[in-house]
Formats: C-alpha cells, sequence, structure tokens
C-alpha cells in the first residue's frame, strides 16, 4: 500500500512500548477517526530523555508517532513544541494527501496539547 | 434497466478527469452529485426571479414567493403530503434538533425516548441533550445480521416512552427498516413516531404513512443542493408545536412584549430561507420522478447484489450489513482484515483488531480515483455496537454502474491482503 519504509515503521514500530520511568503521559488524543495514541515522556530540565508510544490507529498516523518520538528524543521541549507542521508534513517519507493531515499531525498536537497541560519547567515562556 | 451512460452525461462533475482518468464516485451516502438541470435552476433563479419571499408587495417578490412555494409543493406532492407539512431546514440535522427543541416542553423528567443502535449522530444527539434534563435515553439492539431486534424493540417500549426516533435507512449498514411495522408498535403506545428518512427519500418510492408524525430529510443527498432540508410534520402536530428559532417572517404580529406567531410551516422558518435550495432541491425533484423512483430503487438493488458477490470473492474482506437486496439499500460497509501486515508490536494496552485502518483503505482506493468514504461515519454508538473503530463504505446511485464496481474490485485486489 506503502512504500516499504513506512510499511517496516508500520510493522516493527522503533519507539513503541511502555517504559519503566517516564514523568509525563499524553494519553487524551484521540481524533475523530478514533485513533488513540498514548505518548510516555522522560523530562529532565526540559530536555525529552525518551519518549515511547502506545496506541492503534492508521498506518500513516502510527508511522508518524513513532517517526515524532525519534525526532524528539534528546531535543528540548520547546524545540518541539515549536515544530513547523508543513514542513514535518513536507518531510513525511510518503506524501501526505489534505484529508490525511489530522493523521499524520496527530502525534504534534497531542505533544503540543499535553506538554501544553502539563507545568513543566522552561515549557512555553 | 437505467440508461446510466446517459444520466453520466447530464452530470458536469462525471465528466472531469483528474490524473488523466475518469473519476469513480460511490460516496452518495455522504452527498450527492447534482445534473446540469440543478444546476441551471438555481442559476435561472438569480437570474430572473431574485427578490426576498413572503413580504414583498412587488412583482418581482412574487415571483420569488411563487418560486419557493412551488418548490414546497414540489416536495410535499413527492411524498404525498400536504404543502403547508413541510418545513424547510438546512440538513436533516437541522429537523431534527427542531423536533429535539420544539418537543421539549411536552417531555418531563422521568420520560424515556427510544432510538436504535443503527442512528447517525444526527438522530442521536438532539435527544441525548435531553438527558440533561432528566430524560431516559434507550437503544434498541440489533440482530446478527444488522436489523433492528423487534423484540427488543417491542420490550423497550414503557409508557413513559413518549417519542421513538429510528433511521429509515442506516447509512452503514444499508438495512431498510420496516416504518409501517415500527409505526403501528409505536401508535399502540401513543408514542410520537419520528423518522430520518435521509437515506431512503432519495433512493426508493414513498408516500407518507398516518403512523408517521414527523420525517426528516435533506436535499443534498438527492441530487439537490447542499444547504436545504425538510422537515414534515402532520399539520396538527406542527400547529401545536412551539417554533424552533424566532425572527424575520415567522410571525402574524409582534407588540413590544407579546408576539403572534404564523401558522406552519412559516413559523418553523425564521428569517430569510434559502430560497436558491429549495428551486434546487425541487428541480431536483423533477429530473428524479423523470426517471421513477421504482427505477432508481431497482437500479440500486442491481448495483448493490452485484457488489456483494464482487466484494464476498475477496479473501479477508469483513462485510457488515444485512445480504437481501430487499431489505437493504446502495450503501456498503466493509473491512479488510490484513495478517500481512499486521503490527508486529508486544501490545500492552492496546487491542489490535487485525484489521486495515479504514483510512488507508480510503486512501489506498483513492489513488486509483475511487472515492469511497472511511471512519465511524457519523454512527459512533454503531461503530461500538459492532466494536470496530470504523469501516471503508461504498454507495451508489443513479450515476453509477457495473464499472464503478469493478474499479471498486480491483482497487481492492491491489491490496496486499493474501
Amino acid at each position: 500500500m506503502y512504500n516499504d519504509e513506512i510499511m517496516d515503521r508500520y510493522q516493527n514500530p522503533y519507539y513503541f512500548g511502555k517504559p519503566e520511568r517516564y514523568s509525563i503521559v499524553i494519553d487524551e488524543a484521540s481524533t475523530s477517526c478514533g485513533d488513540k495514541i498514548i505518548l510516555y515522556i522522560q523530562e529532565e530540565n526540559g530536555v525529552i530523555k525518551q519518549i515511547k508510544f502506545e496506541g492503534d490507529g492508521c498506518i500513516i498516523s502510527m508511522v508518524s508517532t513513532d517517526l515524532f518520538c525519534e525526532k524528539a528524543t534528546g531535543r528540548n521541549i520547546e524545540e518541539i513544541m515549536r515544530i513547523d507542521e508543513s514542513d514535518y508534513v513536507k518531510n513525511f517519507p510518503v506524501e501526505i494527501t489534505p484529508g490525511r493531515l489530522n493523521c499524520a499531525l496527530l502525534p504534534i498536537r497531542a505533544f503540543r496539547r499535553g506538554v501544553g497541560r502539563a507545568n513543566i519547567p522552561g515549557n512555553l515562556k | 434497466m437505467l440508461d446510466v451512460g446517459s444520466i453520466r452525461r447530464d452530470f458536469p462533475i462525471l465528466q472531469r478527469k483528474m490524473d488523466g482518468k475518469r473519476i469513480v464516485y460511490l460516496d452518495s451516502t455522504a452527498t450527492t452529485q447534482k445534473p446540469e438541470s440543478v444546476i441551471n435552476a438555481i442559476a435561472e433563479f438569480y437570474r430572473n426571479y431574485n427578490a426576498n419571499v413572503h413580504r414583498s408587495v412587488y412583482k418581482l417578490g412574487w415571483e420569488a414567493t411563487d418560486c419557493y412555494e412551488q418548490a414546497r409543493k414540489n416536495v410535499a406532492d413527492f411524498i404525498g403530503v400536504k404543502s403547508e407539512e413541510i418545513v424547510f431546514t438546512r440538513n436533516t440535522t437541522e429537523s431534527l434538533n427542531l423536533l429535539s427543541y420544539s418537543l421539549e416542553g411536552k417531555l418531563k423528567k422521568g420520560d424515556r425516548i427510544l432510538i436504535s443502535s443503527m442512528e447517525h449522530h444526527s438522530n442521536v444527539l438532539p435527544w441525548m441533550r435531553l438527558e440533561e434534563r432528566g430524560i431516559n435515553l434507550d437503544y434498541i439492539n440489533l440482530t446478527p445480521e444488522g436489523f433492528l431486534d423487534i423484540e427488543d424493540f417491542k420490550s423497550k417500549i414503557k409508557k413513559e416512552t413518549k417519542i421513538i426516533s429510528i433511521t429509515h435507512q442506516s447509512n452503514v449498514l444499508g438495512t431498510i427498516n420496516d416504518i409501517d411495522t415500527l409505526s403501528k408498535i409505536a401508535k399502540e403506545n401513543d408514542s410520537i413516531f419520528i423518522v430520518d428518512g435521509a437515506q431512503s427519500i432519495p433512493h426508493m418510492p414513498f408516500k407518507m404513512i398516518n403512523g408517521i408524525d414527523y420525517m426528516a430529510f435533506s436535499g443534498h443527498k438527492m441530487l439537490g443542493p447542499l444547504g436545504i432540508g425538510v422537515l414534515y410534520g402532520k399539520y396538527e402536530n406542527l400547529s401545536e408545536l412551539p417554533p424552533f428559532q424566532r425572527g424575520g417572517e415567522m410571525i402574524k404580529e409582534v407588540d413590544f412584549h407579546k408576539v403572534e406567531f404564523e401558522d406552519p410551516p412559516i413559523k418553523f422558518e425564521a428569517g430569510t430561507p434559502n430560497v436558491e435550495g429549495a428551486v434546487g432541491l425541487s428541480a431536483a425533484i423533477d429530473y428524479l420522478k423523470k426517471i421513477g423512483m421504482e427505477n432508481v430503487r431497482s437500479h440500486e438493488k442491481y448495483l448493490t447484489r452485484k457488489a456483494l458477490d464482487s466484494l464476498s470473492t475477496l479473501k479477508n474482506i469483513q462485510i457488515y450489513g444485512p445480504r437481501d437486496t430487499e431489505k437493504r439499500g446502495g450503501v456498503i460497509s466493509f473491512n479488510i482484515r490484513s495478517e500481512a501486515i499486521k503490527r508486529k508490536i508486544a501490545s500492552g494496552n492496546i487491542h489490535l483488531d487485525g484489521l486495515l485502518h479504514s483510512h488507508d483503505v480510503a486512501s489506498h482506493l483513492d489513488e486509483s480515483n475511487v472515492f469511497v468514504r472511511s471512519g465511524h461515519h457519523c454512527a459512533q454508538p454503531l461503530m461500538k455496537y459492532l466494536n470496530i473503530k470504523g469501516t471503508a463504505r461504498a454507495s451508489f446511485y443513479i450515476y453509477n454502474d457495473i464499472d464503478d464496481i469493478e474499479a471498486l474490485v480491483s482497487g481492492l485486489e491491489g491490496i496486499d491482503v493474501q
């Protein structure tokens, strides 16, 4: 259906699972299509030490979440909060049609909503 | 048999090519395409007749009013009722909200409303809002095949059940409910019986029956324009119902602290109405009458049979809803199971259903210009009832033919489902 990179990541996500230690959990992230992701973030001094996820949804949303976790690991929360949505979509390994934007942007939007709510030092100055 | 080739030529949008290929439109359950005659009728109204309706003394105003009221008469004749029993709204959702708000005064704490587990949100949420006022909402169960469970229906009718509101045809399962029988059971209990006709009026011959108190449907699902809907109500019912919205048009007399409302249907049409919508809907009805609703229905039965037969040959397809085309309409919901691309994860808290996500299926079909709906189809209680997150859905109308079904099936064959 999609290219090998996408299908491989969908079947064998690198960042799937619930880690033993995490300081932020974002689990309200579900879209109108019923997709659900739970992000587990281990944050120290505004830096994402580790981020993993659980969830089930379409191929695009699941691959996007795995890629997002890869991108976010080791980076500042602030930096990740500022990811440009259109750049993110442009650099996605497969073309995202307008009807699938919500699927691709699911992890970014969940992260923003969840981290925005959590009271993290250095967040949203 | 319909001459689909000639029908297609009446629909400008179906002449479009995308990426050099024709489009295969299989989403008429969501909205239908519009024939040239409807598009022209709307343009003609603006070119020659546009003025505000009902209150104008001048000639152009009479003519605009005449266009609007002729449209109302055409809708009324189409379903076998009187003109003054037709209220124009925005859509089915607004028609049902009108009822929810206007019937509210008839209900008291502890009363019950009965709907089914196959309703569109437009026939769920207007009733759910009344739960906040101590009204109980009950849902009729379905049989495994996707019919209403009549025994469950009977058992859930209590003396407190003041309203029963049921879809005539499911927008997901395609199930056609036996409205005649249901209305008789409802009337034995003196319940107000409401029918959501959004998916039935466009697709089958229908004449109003006495047991129906109110019926709602939408113009855009029957070749008409967006933004025009219909609420039918028995005149005596409409007469005693308070208005839904208040403002322009809908009054006889206004004093500083007192108002006398117009008679139905104008009482329920506050503000300048969607005259172009009514005119367009009327042209759509003319087009459907020319084809004949019997022919519409038999064409869809034929396509549905062919589609069910062809789709059933695919490995790993799960089709929802009844198989008997006498008891279902031209909308087919399905999912694709795929062992091959199942996620290889230790699932933790996540329940994997082994189905390809319907959006992925629809995106795949989109690549070959086959346009189907995916997701929960505004029927999340039904999805929960079926224990699925969504389905892909193909639906048919007069401009679809066997070549569309072949395109659907060959598109699905392209998915690695072995």
